[in-house]
């Protein structure tokens, strides 16, 4: 074999090798992407409510552990001192709880209310209205020694223009659900 | 020869490339800071989760105000700027919690703290469909009162995240060197 083949050999080799390292990139970049971008799209998913599980009026649903209920949905007309327009909502849920470790699973706990056109209003500070019995919020009865079987009420209380009290409806997700989240529909749905 | 030459001129439009490119980059902190949304006195700037309208702006020698029923009058070396604006939220309830005046020179005062028990300061809990007004009260340099702008974030550090930045324009000096129109008293107890 002289050392003309040889170098010919050793090019066609080469040219091959370049060849499928070229084509490997296809492969590669964007898997190196989807490394790369695994934690940004884990943290966007985990802090977002994105998709929504409807629960049919009077129907419960699993949902971090626990059984979600919504009771009632009612505007608190009359009250004074209130921003123009405003109408006070409450939001009754009653929770029938399943697995006790709501620390874990509850963190996080948002109740809020969503109209039609995707508007959010989380629980006010503003209207403060006296609860009877034994009614928490879902942050304090993530607090509140709750064991498996029992039954929690829960209230929040909510500010929203009068305008949109037709179409609000209440929803709910905690860290260990999301990016899904509950979507209580009402008696007239 | 020729592929030698071709060679060397392609690295120094590399190297020129390259540096181009390193001297027109922007700075870390302006590419994580706050995005503006830019705007003056009586427009409604929008940011990506609240609108502001500044509505008027007063200037004062003192601020009278009433705590636990007694009236407190609170007096400045520099002047008092009080900005009047209408908050509200876009898409989801939110709370605006931070507004600052920055002079023309750079220097930037925070809301002051001496008023951190009166109703209608900032931070003010927003709402969609529910418009809010609040008070942004500053203790100012008279010097750096002209050619100022308010800044307004809904976090301490608004990073990429909206911050209305209002251009308050030229204001006039009268001769005791306060902003022309500065009244000796403001009373702070006046409803919004």
């Amino acid at each position: 074999m002289t050392a003309e083949v040889l170098d010919q050999e050793n090019r066609d080799g080469e040219r091959k090798w370049r060849r499928r390292s070229l084509w490997s990139l296809l492969l590669l970049i964007p898997l190196a992407l989807a490394v790369e971008a695994y934690d940004s799209v884990k943290a966007l998913l985990g802090n977002n409510d994105l998709f929504a599980r409807r629960v049919v009026w009077g129907q419960s649903a699993q949902f971090g552990g626990s059984d979600w209920k919504l009771t009632d949905l009612r505007g608190a007309f009359g009250m004074s001192n209130l921003p123009p327009d405003s109408v006070p909502v409450l939001a009754d849920f009653q929770v029938k709880i399943g697995d006790p470790n709501l620390q874990n699973l509850w963190l996080g706990c948002k109740i809020v209310l969503i109209d039609k056109d995707g508007r959010r209003w989380s629980p006010t500070s503003i209207v403060s209205l006296k609860a009877t019995g034994n009614v928490q919020t879902c942050i304090s009865a993530i607090f509140s020694g709750a064991k498996s079987g029992d039954t929690l009420n829960l209230r929040e209380t909510f500010l929203v223009p009068k305008e949109a009290t037709k179409s609000i409806r209440p929803a709910v997700s905690v860290a260990s659900e999301r990016p899904h989240f509950l979507l209580f529909q009402l008696e007239k749905d | 020869m020729m592929r030698r030459l071709a060679n060397i001129a392609l690295l120094l439009v590399a190297v020129a490339f390259c540096y181009g490119l390193q001297v027109s980059k922007p700075h870390y902190g302006d590419l994580i800071g706050p995005i503006p949304a830019r705007g003056k006195p009586g427009d409604t700037v929008v940011g990506r989760g609240f609108e502001i309208h500044a509505e008027k702006i007063e200037f004062a020698r003192k601020l009278t105000v009433d705590q636990y029923g007694q009236t407190k009058i609170l007096t400045t070396g520099g002047v008092w700027a009080v900005v009047t604006a209408e908050f509200a939220a876009r898409a989801q309830s939110t709370v605006v919690s931070v507004a600052s005046w920055r002079g023309p020179t750079g220097l930037t005062y925070d809301q002051t703290e001496r008023l951190s028990f009166m109703n209608g300061l900032l931070p003010v809990a927003l709402d969609p469909g529910l418009p809010r007004k609040a008070r942004l009260i500053f203790e100012l340099r008279p010097d750096e009162v002209s050619n100022a702008t308010l800044l307004v974030s809904e976090k301490l550090v608004a990073a990429l995240d909206s911050q209305a930045e209002i251009s308050l324009g030229p204001v006039t000096t009268a001769a005791d060197g306060l902003p022309t129109g500065t009244v000796d008293m403001l009373d702070m107890a006046q409803p919004l």
